[in-house]
Order: structure tokens, then C-alpha cells, then sequence
């Protein structure tokens, strides 16, 4: 989520950044142009305002001479003026100096001399010599009007004269520029508006203004510094400027008059303000909205993302959630639609493995995997009801070759069918599993001993017809072993083990089937990490070689005996060949535990034949040992190694053995005969090799499978095969040896059947080098002895 | 002050220069300061010394209204004479005088006032309309029997008896007067006046 919550804050921040950059812009942009366009407004707007502010002064005058030659006109004033009538001038010129609000109306004599006035007392006839510019004006032109000072204070001033009819005296009549007369021009004009005075040689005075207090100050100052008022100028007010314009209302003996109009430029920049302000808002507001909106947009497209991440993670830990909702039909959307097809997808195909991966892509059966889940289910709910639970491998017999000779897509026919029919001997309950090669295992979830023995029947029954193949009928039977629970084991591997271990049993034994045997089993002592343990076993030694004599039976001396492999586990003690060696050969490692005892016992033979005693060691070289060159290497090596003859060596052939490679097993015993190496059919009988086949192999000896020769005395059938056996090994001028001798009977009977040499208990068991030795010379001495 | 109108005014001040009685004849010319003859200037003559003004039997004169104007413009009348100021005009006028010898006022009227004004005090009496505000005429109040008006030609003959006289010239334009002293005999006695004459503005009329 970090990398998504940054690519939302990228997002925020360039277009933040963005805005900001614009809005500074405008900003700027807004700023500079108000000020120019203020400026330039305000010198507009002083410009009209001091053309209002000029007719507004004509307008007065205007009324001030109106009301001047009203009064001047006045028949009963003239005639008062005639007369001097002066309480009567006075009151006269009161009237008709309120009816305009006049502030001051004067009489003069027509030499001008004061006659009357609307002053105080004390300023009686003191305006008069001030107007005296005005009266000669008058004089000249009929009338005047002018702004000039009164008592030192700016007055609008009309003279006129009273005429009876000609001139006999005159009237002036005028307002004061003071701050009520400022403010009304102000009112219409909309400037600030200052009435100042100068009387030659004295600086510049106020006399009237609108402007506030602190902004007089700074024009006095202004003015000062010039002699001169320019026309137009800009004066600084702290913080705000006045743009400014000084007309001359009066310039005279009394001095100068001017009106300072003035417009604020901070009042002209005013509404560029408030934009300014409204900007600054909506840059403010804009900037919140767009960091919303943008986060809202980055989210819209992280939050998905994150959901999409999230949903992958779940598939990556293979928990399949169901499909991420779709509410959009943008990019998001197709790629949340893509997302749930390849979750489809992935599922489909997963569904798809999981079968390949429970089923047997030949025969459709279930495979190993799944028959050990089901079997695994089984157990656990047979746990809980105290229920048996059987399993069953069943190996096929001659399958190799029939894929030999027939060809692997017969071979592979073969197997469908025989899948076909043990399915069709099995309840629906039931699994049928191929657990590779010819191997298959039947899981019987509810199997008491009764139906465990109907099965396995019925299996034997549908396997003894032939399975027909393009008009070509093949014989194939099977050999089954069975573990059950809760009687042998109440795990899965176990009882898996314990069956094929079963199976391989009644395979040896061609009994078609048979029940596991804890007796035959230490594997139930614990679980061995077999291959390991044996590996260790080989490096460090825990194996060694114990010989069985082999006695023959003419001569009754003993000059040959088996090595037989012995497993003296550090902490289980003793293992029985029987628990590991097949094992071994399931796993390859048999060419290890070869290699070792073929070492030993050509090691123990020239041992021996240094030691004087001539005693040919026999082997047992599994079947995977002849389809390697390794083992001819090993026995040249092993021989010259140890300066053994190879006539000393003798290697013991499982029957069965070199038929599942019939060609290659006989060019292995070729160079073997060629090093002069003694060769042996062992467990001859159990196996089905043909005679012809037999005949070309380049062996010696022929040993009798100990399964006939344990009964042989007591079972016709077995004393007739063993008879059988002995007369086809010497025809093929074989020398022929018996396994399983244990009783005296037997051996006699082996001697009257002309039987080579024996082997078994009666004889003495299978013994270390040293009591072998002992074991000798014993015998040596008793022999001796006995002659 | 049209040559038209001067003409017309010219036939009284003959009669009275002719109805004087016989004896020395004073004639007076009065020019501008620019040389040009000044018409309507009042020349009166006044015995110097102790010697006494007889009692004159003054005489009643005339002044017009016409055209909203005062016609003429000057009118000499010998004190106790009276002045009769008929209307001519179809308007009304309102004629008074605020000056010091003789205040009066003929109130709104049109036509010949029923009674002349009788100017007893000798000075000069400004005459306003308070209708017609540009109206103004001059009358001459005099306290002596000779006297004239100059016509267009700037002078005017006076008889008056043989003696000692100071010439005096008035006229309403000019704020001094000129004088002279003459001694007359039978025969006639030529005076000439420089008078500086400043006519006022034109007033407006409306
Ligand atoms: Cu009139």
C-alpha cells in the first residue's frame, strides 16, 4: 500500500503545485493590472470631479450674483441706500443674505468706502478694504466675482452694484469656503476636497478639508516643500497615496486661493482589493478542492489496485477468494474483469492439475497420491467407529514381459483392462488405485476378514481369464498382499507398506496372496528412515557378511558357502535382510549393498585362499546389478584387487531376475563366465523362464527355491518338482544345489535324488568369517576324527 | 442718440436761447477730450459777485418716455419750474429719483401724469424707472435764469444781460464741471470748453 499511497500523493502534489502556480499568476497578473487600471481611474475620476467641482463654483456664483442683483434692484433698498437709511440697509442685507445662506453680504459706498455689513460687531467694515480688488473689477465691468480671503478666511465673492439707476453704491455678497461648503463639493464629486490659502510672503494655510485628520498633515507638508502646488501630483499618505489636482480659485493683493482636490488611490484600488480577495478565496477553495479531488480520483485508482493486490496475494497462498467486484467500466474495471478471468483461469487450470496429480493419466484410476488421502479419510472416520479398514497391492506377475515381448502399448492395454476389471469386482465405495508399473492397490473402507478374503478372491477369479488383446490371449496373474485396520497398523503408510510388503511375500512365494505378518515385519517398531539408515549402515560398517555352508552331498566335504548380508543396527540391533533388501531394490540402492557384499566376499575369499582354504563365496546379485557394466567393473577390480581367482566368486542370479531384460542380463554373464567367475539360478522354480532360454545362459550352478525343498518330504508335488528340477539341471549339465534343508529326511532325500549340495539350518545357520572358521575346522576335525 | 433724434430735440432749446430778452449773447462750445463736440452738456450762466439773479418766471419742460428710454437724455429746468414726464410708450413706467435736491416717484403710469413735479431746489436729479433698470435721464435744476444745452454740434447760445458771469459746463458723463469767467458787452462772446466725457456702459435691455 506504501506505493500506491505515494503515487496518490504524487498525484496530490502536482496538481496542488500546479494550481498554486496558476493562481500566483492571476494573482500577479490581477495585482499589477488593478494597479495600473487604479491609477489610471483615478486620474479619471479627479479629472471629472474637478470639471463638477468647477461648475459646481460657477453654479454658486451664479447664485450669489443672482441673489446679489436681487437685492441690488430692491426698490425700498435702494431707497434706503439713497437716504443712508442704515438700520433699514442693515436689515436688508440680513434677509436676502439668509434666503441664499450667504455667510457674509457688504454695502459700499459708490467710492467704497463700508457702509454696512452682516459681520459681528467687532468685524464690522473689515471685509470691505479686502474686496477692494473686486470693487475695481466691479467698477470696470458692471459686476465682479472672485474667491478671496475675508478675515484671513477663503470666501466666494460677488460684487454688484446698486443702481438708482446708475451706480450710487455696492453690494458684495459671498459664501465661506469652509468645511460644510468642502463637504458638499466632496458629497457631488466624490474627491477629498481641501481649501488652502497663501498670503505673499507667508507659507500655505488650511482652511477647510474632508480629508481625515492624519492626511492633512502630510499635504501642509507637501505644499510646503513647493513654492508652487503643481496641478497634478501623487501625495503620499502613509500607506495610501492621494492622486491630486490644485486649481486656483483666487489669486489677488490678498493672497493666493486654491481648492486641493484629491481621490484616494487605496479607495481606487478598493474593488481590486475585494478581487483580489475573492481570488486569494477561490485560490484557497480551489486548492481544497483539488486535493480532495485528486486524492479522490488517486484513490479511486489505488483503492482498487490495493483490493486487486490484496486478492493476488490470497491467490499466491492459494486461497481463491471469490471474484473482485466490478462496479466500474474504465481501465480499473478491465483490468478487475482481466484479474477474474485469470482467477478463473487459474482455477480451471488448478482443478485440472489436482486431477493429473490424484489420477492415473493411463487408466483413469485414482493414483497413489489420492489413494493415500482417501485412505488417510478412511482411517480417520474407521477411528471413530471402531470399523476395519483393509488395503490391498496387488502386483501383476510376467507383466515385464509382456511389455517385452508384446510391446508397451499392449502392456499399457493390459493394464486398462485389468483396471476395468478389478473395478468391475469392487463396490462403488471401494477405491481402485494404480500405484505405477503393474502395481495396484485396492482400498476396501469398510473390510472385515470375510470380505477381505471374497475380494481378493474374485480378483484372482477375473484375472484367470485371459485378457484378449488383437486375438491374442494373455495370461496375467496377480499377487496380492493385504494390511488391515485396526489388526496391522492405523496409519496410512503404514498399512500401505505393510500390504506391498504382503504383496511381495505371497510374489516370492507364488501364493497369489497373502496377509501381512507383523512376525516377518520389524517395521512396526517404528518408522526407519530406511534409506538413510541403510546408507549410514554401508558407510560406517553396521553391515557385515555371515556364510552358509553349502555341503556336498557326494563327497560330504564343504567347499563353497553363500555370503548372506547381516544388519546389526547400532540401536534396533538386528535387522532382517527381508525388512530392508527389498526395500533397497525398490529404491535403487541395491547396487550400493551389491557393490559392498561382491567387495567383502571376494575381499573374504582370498582372505581364505591366502589362509589356505579354497571356499568359493557366492553372492546374490539383484537384477538391476546385470543391466549395468558397473558390475563387471566392480568383480574385475574386486578380484584383482585382492588377488582372488575368479573361480573363488560365484554370483547367485534371482531367476526372475534377468528376464525383464533377457539380452542384456546374458551379455553381463558372458563377461562374467569370460573372468571365470562361477554363476548361479537362484530360487530356480519360482520364476517362469523358458528352457531354451536357460539353456544359453552361460551358468553352473542351479539352486532349488527353499519353498519346495522345506515341504519336499512330506509334499509329493514339491518332492516331484524338486526331483524334476535336479534331473533338468543335470541335463542341462547344471550342477544343482538345495536351499532349505532343516532336517535329516530331506537331506537323505536330496542325496538320493542325486541333488549336488545342500544348504540350509540342518547344515549349520548362516555365520560370521571367524565361526565359519570355527565352523570348519570343527568339522575338519570331527571328519577327521571320523576317519 | 441718433442724428434723428437730436434734430427733433433741437427745436426747444432754440426757442428758449430766442426767447430770451435782448442783450449780450454768450456763445458756447463744448468738445471731448478727443476733439469731438459733447452734446447734451448744460452750460449755465451766473452773475459773479453781489451782482443779484432776478426772479425768473421759470418755465415747465418736458421729459419723454419713448422707446423705454428717458428723451432726452438731459433736461435743464430752472428751479421752481416744473417737469412733466409723459408716457409715450403703451407700457407703464414707474420714474423716480433718489437724488438729494428732489426725491420723488411717479408710481406705475402711462399716458401725461395728472400733476408736473415742481423742482425747487437747483442740483442735479438722476430719474431711474424701477421697470426698466437701463432708463436713466438727467435733470439740470438751475438757480439761475441763463442757461442752455448744447446741441450736436457741441455748443449753445445764451443772452443774458451785459455784466460778469462764470460759465459753468455740466453734463451727466463727466464727473467735473468746467467753468470760466467772461465779461460780456453787446457784443457776442465766444467760449470754447474741453470736457472729458465718459459714456457708461451700455446697460443691457431686456
Ligand atoms: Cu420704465
Amino acid at each position: 500500500m506504501i506505493r500506491f499511497a505515494r503515487l496518490e500523493v504524487r498525484i496530490v502534489v502536482f496538481f496542488v503545485i500546479l494550481l498554486i502556480c496558476m493562481q500566483g499568476v492571476m494573482f500577479t497578473l490581477v495585482t499589477a493590472s488593478g494597479q495600473h487600471i487604479a491609477e489610471r481611474r483615478v486620474r479619471e475620476e479627479l479629472a471629472t470631479g474637478e470639471r463638477l467641482f468647477r461648475r459646481l463654483v460657477d453654479q454658486s456664483n451664479r447664485r450669489l450674483s443672482d441673489a446679489a442683483s436681487v437685492l441690488a434692484a430692491d426698490f425700498g433698498f435702494r431707497e434706503a441706500v439713497a437716504t443712508r437709511d442704515l438700520g433699514t440697509i442693515q436689515s436688508v442685507l440680513r434677509n436676502h443674505g439668509a434666503r441664499i445662506s450667504a455667510d457674509v453680504v457688504l454695502l459700499a459706498d459708490i467710492e467704497g468706502m463700508p457702509l454696512a455689513d452682516t459681520l459681528d460687531e467687532g468685524h464690522s467694515g473689515a471685509g470691505l478694504p479686502q474686496v477692494s480688488d473686486l470693487l475695481a473689477a466691479a467698477r470696470d465691468k458692471g459686476k465682479a466675482q472672485a474667491i478671496t480671503l475675508i478675515g484671513g478666511v477663503p470666501h466666494q465673492v460677488v460684487v454688484v452694484p446698486v443702481l438708482a439707476p446708475v451706480p450710487i453704491a455696492w453690494v458684495a455678497m459671498g459664501f465661506k469656503l469652509d468645511n460644510r461648503a468642502a463637504r458638499d463639493l466632496q458629497d457631488v464629486t466624490a474627491l477629498q476636497v481641501s481649501f488652502l490659502s497663501r498670503r505673499p510672503g507667508d507659507g500655505w494655510r488650511m482652511h477647510a478639508s474632508t480629508l481625515p485628520e492624519q492626511a492633512r498633515v502630510p499635504l501642509l507638508h507637501s505644499a510646503s516643500r513647493q513654492s508652487t502646488l503643481d496641478t497634478f501630483s501623487f501625495i503620499d499618505v502613509g500607506d495610501d497615496h492621494y492622486a491630486t489636482l490644485v486649481p486656483v480659485l483666487g489669486e489677488g493683493s490678498e493672497g493666493r486661493v486654491v481648492a486641493v482636490l484629491q481621490r484616494s488611490l487605496l479607495e481606487g484600488l478598493e474593488p481590486f482589493h475585494r478581487l483580489r480577495n475573492i481570488l486569494a478565496v477561490l485560490a484557497v477553495v480551489s486548492i481544497v478542492l483539488s486535493i480532495a479531488g485528486s486524492m479522490l480520483i488517486a484513490r479511486s485508482v489505488t483503492r482498487p489496485v490495493g483490493r486487486l493486490v490484496t486478492t493476488a496475494r490470497r491467490i499466491q497462498d492459494g486461497d481463491y477468494p471469490e471474484h473482485v467486484a466490478v462496479e466500474r467500466s474504465d481501465e480499473i474495471g478491465e483490468l478487475a474483469s482481466s484479474f477474474n478471468h485469470m482467477l478463473d483461469g487459474i482455477k480451471q487450470r488448478e482443478s485440472q492439475i489436482l486431477r493429473l496429480a490424484y489420477e492415473d493419466a493411463l487408466t483413469g484410476l485414482p493414483n497413489r497420491a489420492m489413494l493415500h488421502d482417501r485412505l488417510t479419510q478412511a482411517l480417520s472416520s474407521a477411528r471413530r467407529t471402531a470399523s476395519p479398514v483393509s488395503v490391498m497391492v496387488m502386483g501383476l506377475d510376467r507383466f515385464k514381459e509382456v511389455n517385452e515381448t508384446l510391446g508397451h502399448p499392449i502392456g499399457d492395454r493390459v493394464l486398462r483392462e485389468v483396471a476395468v476389471r478389478l473395478q468391475g469386482v469392487l463396490r462403488e465405495s471401494d477405491t481402485v488405485a494404480r500405484l505405477g508399473g503393474d502395481e495396484f492397490a485396492i482400498l476396501l473402507p469398510t473390510g472385515d476378514s470375510e470380505r477381505v478374503q471374497n475380494v481378493m478372491r474374485r480378483i484372482v477369479a477375473t484375472l484367470e481369464t485371459p485378457i484378449v488383446i488383437d486375438d491374442q490371449a494373455i495370461d496375467v496373474g496377480g499377487s496380492i498382499g493385504v494390511a488391515s485396520f485396526p489388526d496391522h497398523s492405523d496409519g496410512a503408510d503404514t498399512l500401505l507398506r505393510q500390504a506391498d510388503m504382503a504383496m511381495s511375500l505371497a510374489k516370492q512365494a507364488n501364493s497369489g496372496y497373502a496377509i501381512y505378518d507383523p512376525a516377518q515385519d520389524d517395521g512396526r517398531r517404528g518408522h526407519l528412515s530406511l534409506l538413510g539408515e541403510l546408507r549410514r549402515a554401508v558407510e560406517r560398517d553396521e553391515l557385515n557378511l555371515h556364510f552358509q555352508p553349502k555341503l556336498d552331498l557326494a563327497t560330504g566335504a564343504v567347499h563353497r558357502a553363500e555370503a548372506l548380508v547381516r544388519w546389526q543396527h547400532p540401536v534396533r540391533g538386528f535387522v532382517p535382510p527381508v525388512e530392508f533388501i527389498p526395500f533397497a531394490e525398490r529404491t535403487g540402492y541395491i547396487r550400493q549393498v551389491t557393490r559392498w557384499v561382491v567387495e567383502r566376499a571376494i575381499l573374504q575369499a582370498g582372505e581364505w585362499h591366502r589362509a589356505g582354504r579354497s571356499i568359493t563365496i557366492s553372492a546374490n546379485v539383484s537384477t538391476r546389478d546385470l543391466m549395468t557394466p558397473d558390475l563387471v567393473n566392480l568383480v574385475t577390480g574386486g578380484l584383482q584387487r585382492h588377488g582372488t581367482p575368479a573361480s573363488l566368486l560365484c554370483l547367485e542370479i534371482t531367476e526372475s531376475g534377468f528376464m525383464d531384460d533377457p539380452t542384456r542380463a546374458l551379455e553381463t554373464l558372458e563377461q562374467l563366465h569370460a573372468l571365470g567367475v562361477r554363476l548361479s539360478i537362484d530360487d530356480f522354480g519360482t520364476g517362469y523362464s523358458s528352457l531354451a532360454y536357460l539353456k544359453k545362459l552361460p551358468v553352473q550352478e542351479l539352486k532349488i527355491d527353499r519353498a519346495f525343498v522345506m515341504h519336499m518330504v512330506t509334499d509329493r508335488d514339491d518332492a516331484t518338482l524338486v526331483r524334476s528340477t535336479i534331473e533338468l539341471g543335470h541335463n542341462l549339465g547344471l550342477e544343482v544345489v538345495a536351499e532349505g534343508v532343516e532336517d535329516a529326511a530331506s537331506l537323505d532325500m536330496l542325496r538320493v535324488l542325486g541333488c549336488n549340495e545342500a544348504q540350509g539350518y540342518f547344515i549349520s545357520k548362516p555365520l560370521p568369517a571367524d565361526r565359519f572358521e570355527q565352523w570348519l575346522d570343527q568339522r575338519g576335525s570331527a571328519a577327521s576324527a571320523a576317519a | 442718440m441718433n442724428g434723428r433724434r437730436v434734430a427733433r430735440l433741437l427745436a426747444p432749446v432754440l426757442l428758449a436761447a430766442t426767447g430770451a430778452v435782448s442783450g449780450a449773447q454768450i456763445q458756447a462750445t463744448v468738445t471731448g477730450a478727443d476733439g469731438k463736440p459733447v452734446t447734451q452738456a448744460v452750460v449755465t450762466l451766473k452773475p459773479t459777485g453781489n451782482s443779484p439773479v432776478p426772479e425768473g418766471n421759470p418755465k415747465s419742460v418736458v421729459m419723454d418716455q419713448v422707446d423705454k428710454e428717458f428723451v432726452p437724455l438731459v433736461v435743464p429746468v430752472q428751479a421752481g419750474g416744473a417737469v412733466s414726464f409723459p408716457n409715450k410708450d403703451n407700457i407703464r413706467h414707474h420714474v423716480y429719483s433718489f437724488s438729494a435736491p428732489k426725491t420723488f416717484e411717479l408710481k406705475l403710469y402711462s399716458g401725461v401724469p395728472s400733476k408736473p413735479v415742481v423742482f425747487d431746489k437747483p442740483g442735479v436729479i438722476t430719474l431711474g424707472c424701477n421697470i426698466h433698470d437701463w432708463m436713466v435721464g438727467y435733470l439740470f435744476v438751475t438757480d439761475t435764469p441763463w442757461f442752455g444745452k448744447t446741441g450736436a454740434d457741441g455748443s449753445v447760445s445764451i443772452d443774458a444781460p451785459p455784466g460778469e458771469y462764470t460759465v459753468r459746463v455740466w453734463h451727466p458723463w463727466s464727473s467735473a464741471m468746467a467753468e470760466q469767467k467772461v465779461r460780456t458787452d453787446a457784443a457776442p462772446a465766444k467760449l470754447a470748453f474741453r470736457l472729458s466725457v465718459v459714456p457708461p456702459p451700455v446697460p443691457a435691455r431686456k
